[in-house]
């Protein structure tokens, strides 16, 4: 479970989070959508400490994350999985040395046991005849699909997507979304960071609007693509769809 | 002037021990200039000062002066202090000079890794350290390999400067023999003969380390 308390982010003058409050329960999907600049991926990347934050407070599985403490912070991220825009595979690496990176070399389990980690959730993004292979020798879909799979292998509590269709060309973004969707049946807790208002509505149990920094508003995504409430909220999604 | 092709064959095997010199000030200024360097840019890029300004000071310092006055500051000027022979101030004169080069090198390829790739190995619990050894410092030898290779050519020519400092290499060794047969021309196109076999050699060592590369995992 992932609470976030009063969260207050500046860029420099630029306030680009203000009174964050959010809590994140076990299996939940929460979506959150917005305008960019709007401070959804900042917010996101806040609750992992890629992003450090001045006020606030971030309290993952009952442990409050101290900002100072490195270590912490490192067994967070642990639990804390991270999928990417552009992906960020490491390219000097095969797609399943990707995937058991983080596991013999985070967690210490023997090779051996990794590969069978990481065969298993390569299997399960559907790319099991892809273990050899580089990252540049794949499409867009392929990669966001490995980057997913080496989340996955760490085995996390929950898992973070920062826009992850946003750098894929239209007709590769349905099999990433294809496999988020399974994650979401099996119970995976999530939240996603998405344009993909399809998604949105068909998967999440929450969804949430941003719009200058602040959570607008929340809730079923029947209630806010319906029903919405505030005029931003509405103004947002006449744009959009 | 008439020019004597035949002299080339005849004073060649006096060429020799200078070759082997001009190698050997060369090789271990390059590994010094490794070290020096791969240390350098760490500091550099690091955010703590004690470390990151001590660097940038000897980047200038180096990068700011010739390095003929170099050889001549730790030849004539350490090596009272230090007791430093010349093979010595010659090796530390070009690793120390290579170092600031090589550094800047390292730290150029380093920080032209996409920051998403230090993002990604941290959000999966890495520390910095690990981050760094494992993700970061793979790619960015790769991409400082061609940079490398130059730098190392211009350490071998680098290297005829000290026969200012009495070292017998290429250079000095032409001198020496010019200066009693009066075949200027003949004894520099050995020297230079030389010069351009060991450049050939590394530049055809780099080729292949770069074709190797470019199998194993690429972009």
């Amino acid at each position: 479970m992932i609470k976030v308390k009063g969260l207050e982010k500046w860029f420099g003058d630029l306030h680009v989070l203000k009174e964050i409050d959010l809590i994140i329960n076990p299996s939940e999907v929460v979506v959150i959508i917005g305008a960019s600049g709007s401070g959804k991926s900042t917010l996101l990347r806040c609750i992992n400490f890629l992003e450090r934050f001045k006020k606030g407070i971030i309290e993952i599985d009952d442990v409050v994350i101290d900002n100072n403490n490195e270590k912490m912070i490192n067994k967070m991220r642990t639990h804390v999985g991270m999928v990417f825009q552009h992906f960020n595979l490491f390219p000097h690496m095969t797609v399943l040395q990707n995937v058991i990176e983080g596991p013999t070399q985070v967690k210490g389990m023997s090779k051996k046991d990794a590969i069978e980690v990481g065969k298993y959730y390569l299997d399960k993004v559907g790319l099991s005849d892809k273990e050899e292979a580089y990252p540049s020798m794949l499409s867009g879909g392929q990669k966001q699909r490995v980057a997913i799979a080496r989340a996955l292998a760490m085995e996390p509590s929950v898992i973070l997507f920062d826009e992850p269709t946003s750098a894929l060309d239209p007709e590769l973004v349905g099999e990433v979304l294809a496999v988020m969707k399974n994650l979401a049946k099996e119970g995976m807790t999530m939240v996603v960071v998405t344009h993909e208002m399809g998604f949105a509505r068909e998967v999440a149990d929450r969804v949430i609007y941003m719009d200058e920094g602040r959570i607008v508003e929340e809730g079923c995504p029947t209630k806010i693509f319906d029903n919405p409430q505030t005029e931003r909220t509405k103004e947002f999604l006449s744009q959009i769809w | 002037m008439d020019y004597e092709f035949s002299a080339l064959v005849k004073f060649f095997p006096f060429f020799l021990p200078a070759a082997l010199m001009t190698i050997k000030i060369t090789i271990a200024g390059i590994l010094m200039g490794l070290i020096l360097g791969l240390l350098a840019a760490f500091c550099r890029i690091s955010n703590n000062r004690l470390l990151n300004i001590p660097a940038a000071i000897y980047i200038y310092i180096i990068r700011g002066t010739p390095l003929l006055l170099q050889l001549l500051f730790i030849y004539f000027g350490l090596r009272g202090l230090f007791g430093f022979k010349a093979f010595t101030s010659a090796v530390l004169g070009l690793g120390i000079h290579n170092g600031a080069y090589i550094s800047e090198i390292f730290r150029g390829a380093i920080q032209s890794i996409a920051l998403g790739q230090m993002e990604a190995a941290r959000s999966l619990g890495m520390t910095y350290q690990k981050a760094m050894l494992r993700i970061i410092l793979p790619q960015a030898f790769k991409r400082a390999i061609p940079p490398l290779g130059n730098q190392f050519i211009i350490a071998l020519k680098d290297s005829s400067l000290a026969s200012a400092i009495t070292i017998n290499e290429l250079l000095l060794k032409s001198q020496q023999l010019y200066s009693a047969n009066f075949m200027m021309m003949e004894m520099l196109t050995v020297a230079a003969l030389f010069y351009l076999l060991y450049t050939s050699i590394f530049t055809w060592m780099f080729n292949k380390i770069e074709a190797k590369l470019a199998v194993s995992g690429s972009r």
